[in-house]
This record gives C-alpha cells, structure tokens and sequence, in this order.
C-alpha cells in the first residue's frame, strides 16, 4: 500500500500521470474543437502548468487539476474545426457472411454517422464520443467536464436522439 | 410517444446498460431501437487520432525538465527602488533646473536681439552684450543681469531690477537703456522713472525722461538728453560728453573691429553720434571732430593718433 502521497514534482510520477491521463484529455480537447495540433497544444500547456504548479497539486487531484486547466485554455482558443474521426481497422475476418450489397452499405452508414457525429453541438459530441470510443463512465465524464452526472446523461441522450434525426435525413 | 422521447436520460440509461429488464423490452418493440442499436454498435468502431504519447511527452520534457531548476529566483539585475531612486533624482534635478534655470541671450559683435521676458517686457540688446534672467516665478521677482547694453520697455507690474556689476536699476514699468560694460555704467531714462542704485559711487539716484546718467571715477554725472533723438534702436549710437574710450568700444562692438588706441587720451570726452551703416562713415563722424587720424595696419588693426602730434 502506498500510504505516502506522491509529490507530482518527482519526475516518474510526472511521467505516470502523463501516460495515464495525456491520452484522455488529448481526446477530451479533439472532441472539442476537432484540431489536432491544438488539442497536443492544450496537453502540452495543461501538464506544464501541472509542473510549474506540482508542489501546490497533490497526486489524487492532479487529474482533475489537468482537465481544469484544459477547459480553462480550451475557453481562450477559439478555433474549432470539424472533428475528423477515423473508422477503427477491425481485424476483419478473413471470410464474412454478409454480402457484398450489406457491406457497402455498412461503409455509407459509417461515413453517414461521421459526418453527423461531426455536426452534432460540442456539448453533446463530447459526451457521446467519450462515452462511445473512451468508455467513459457517465461519472468519469461528469468529473471531466465539472457537470453533474446527470446532466451527462441528458446530454447523452439528446446527442442520441440527434444522431437519430439526423442519419435519417441524410 | 415512446417513453424514452419523454424521459431525457433513458437512451443514456439504455447505453450504459442500466435499464430495467422490463423498460429494456419494452424499448426493444419501439421502431427506433433498431437504428439506434446501429449508431451505437457504429459508433464505438470509430477512434479518435493518434496521439504519440512518447513524441508528447518528449516534446513536453524538453520544455519542463530542460531548465532543471524552475524555481530559480530570477533576481533583477536592477531591483525595482532603482528605479524609484533614478526617477526621483531625475525630479529632483528636473525641479532644481525648473526652479533656478537662467535664460541666457547674448548678442555678438554688430548684433542685435529683442528678448521678450515672461511678462511681455521687452529688452532689446546692443551689440556685444548679454542678458540673464530666471523664468521661473518672473512675475514676482523680475530681475535680470546685464553685461552689455540693453534698452528696456517694461510692462507695469512690481520691481524690475536690471543688475549689472556696477549697480542696479530698479523701474516701475518704463522704457530705459543701460549700459554697463568694463566697468563703465550709464542709464538713460526714455520714459516713467527710474532708480539707479550705483556700487562704485554709493549713490541713489532717480531719473525721470530725458535724464541720463553715468558713473566715472566713482562719480555720477548727470546730464539730460532729447529723447527723441535716434538711438541705437534706430541705427545710430549717440553720445552725450561721453569718455572716448566708452565711444570706441561702442564702435568695435558694434563694428567687429580693434583699435590701437595707446597713443590717444581715451578720457576726452566724445559728443554726437554714429551710424550702425557704415564703417568708414562712422570712423570720420568720431574721429574727425576729436582730431584724431586713423589708419589701418596690416593687422586690420586701426591705429588711432593724435593729429596734434
């Protein structure tokens, strides 16, 4: 049991907290603004502030002390693009049952719901897509985005609702 | 209506798996399922993009642990009461200047300056003279220093005192002309009235228009001129029993020229006038009525000689 309370000012645990968190809230700032180079930038700015700050942030908060900052930063950039998301290359399998008409008409769909996924509002894309590809629990987002875990959840389901509407009209 | 259009976190509840057996079942009949199944199932086969986490952090060390110790003290090469010291020696001098700064005019040889002063008195300068006066608080203290010769026309208002070596003139708005010059001293009163206060003779003396005076060997004398007669404003420098050795530095000031005067008797007196125009005319009105020859050397020298001799 590690009783002791690591000091974000030693290096590893730096490190540790990089590997653990810069991944998430690279994510958490692409879903917002869609800008790659941006969202690295954030990351960046957001765990030099850590350092700068380390002896003032203990080890368990220093996560939420990142997302802070990031949303704090994220709220002086204005640049938002369109996010781009990329089809997950499945190990397919070598043979498949589906025919070719069904497959083809998978691949429209996903291209469909990328673009809709890409004009959903930023509050609920945020939700969707952290729940959806981060797996992120409805706490962990509500923990990220500083709102109530409910609030996640509505906007879970209006972002679903949307999604719903739209992949219709298209 | 489907219950999960009503209720606002039922597809959330449904996604996460936290509907009952029965609301699931329920939501299994209505028409959307099978599409909302689909963005679902669709949706978590998309990724975000990559990100380096080894590049990132690299890149992130070379801007955090580089400078190794971030919580070096930078301490300023100038400390900020430096600053506060500079400014307030710079007011310091800046009030002192302000406050004892002399105006300083000066004419040279055959020039002439009119000086306005803070309280629109005029002075004007003859040749060869200079003026000095503190702006500062003029109103209440108008005094200048005279080395040279000056006219004055001074508006009314307190004491004006024109210092000069030899004495001091003290007006109460006037027009007046001194001279004060290698000792030699002189005052005409052009208009008002004027107090010639002289070091050398001790003396008190108050002039009223058309009254002159001047100190010699100690001793004031007074005589009266016509003040309308041109004066060295108007070109012309006029003399009135005047030492001949006041005539002929009036005339290298204003002339730009030297004199052997050794072998003439500089205490004759000198009465009349010469023109700022010309050299050669100027030299005959003085010099001719006092019998003396002039010739120039090779020096540009002027020697002056008794014809007499």
């Amino acid at each position: 049991m590690n009783i002791e309370t690591k000091s974000v000012c030693e290096e590893n645990t730096y490190k540790l907290i990089f590997e653990a968190h810069s991944k998430s809230l690279f994510n958490f700032i692409y879903y917002k603004c869609g800008d790659i180079e941006q969202a690295e930038d954030v990351v960046q700015e957001a765990f030099i502030k850590l350092w700068n700050n380390c002896s003032n942030v203990i080890y368990e908060k220093a996560k939420s002390f990142l997302y802070t900052v990031a949303r704090n930063l994220f709220l002086n950039e204005v640049a938002h693009k369109k996010i781009v998301l990329q089809h997950k290359l499945a190990s397919a399998p070598d043979r498949t049952d589906e025919t070719p008409e069904f497959l083809l008409e998978e691949q429209e769909f996903m291209i469909r719901l990328k673009k809709v996924i890409a004009d959903l509002p930023e509050k609920q894309r945020e939700v969707f897509l952290l729940s959806r590809i981060d797996k992120k629990k409805y706490s962990e987002i509500s923990e990220m985005l500083n709102i109530s875990v409910k609030a996640v959840e509505k906007r879970m389901s209006q972002a679903l609702v949307t999604l719903r509407d739209q992949i219709g009209n298209i | 209506m489907e219950k999960y259009n009503q209720d606002d976190t039922f597809l959330a509840r449904w996604i996460s798996g936290e509907l009952s057996t029965e609301e699931l079942n329920e939501f299994k009949k209505s028409k959307d399922y099978a599409l909302l199944t689909k963005i679902n199932d669709a949706s978590q086969k998309l990724e975000s993009p990559k990100f380096d986490e080894q590049v990132q952090f690299q890149r992130l060390k070379s801007k955090v642990f580089n400078p190794p110790k971030q919580d070096k003290k930078v301490i300023k090469l100038v400390p900020n009461w430096a600053y506060a010291v500079a400014a307030s020696v710079i007011i310091t001098f800046a009030l002192f200047y302000a406050l004892t700064a002399e105006s300083h005019f000066k004419t040279g040889f055959g020039e002439q300056l009119a000086v306005v002063l803070p309280d629109n008195s005029k002075a004007q300068l003859n040749s060869n003279s200079t003026i000095d006066f503190k702006s500062f608080n003029w109103k209440n203290n108008r005094e200048l220093d005279l080395n040279g010769e000056a006219f004055f026309d001074v508006e009314k208002g307190k004491s004006f005192k024109v210092i000069t070596e030899d004495g001091v003139v003290e007006v109460l708005g006037t027009e007046f002309n001194v001279i004060a010059r290698d000792h030699y001293f002189e005052v005409r009163c052009q208009e008002g009235k004027v107090k010639v206060t002289s070091i050398a003779a001790n003396e008190e003396i108050i002039l009223l228009p058309g009254k002159a005076v001047r100190i010699i060997n100690n001793k004031a004398e007074r005589w009266e001129y016509n003040v309308n007669e041109p004066n060295w404003l108007l070109g012309e420098s006029t003399f009135y029993n005047t030492p001949l050795s006041q005539v002929i530095i009036a005339l290298e000031n204003q002339f730009q020229i030297n004199f052997d005067a050794s072998k003439i008797d500089l205490s004759e007196r000198f009465t009349g006038s010469f023109t700022h125009k010309n050299l050669k005319l100027a030299l005959k009105t003085v010099m001719i009525p006092m019998d003396i020859f002039y010739s120039a050397d090779s020096n540009n020298k002027i020697i002056l000689e008794n014809l007499n001799d």
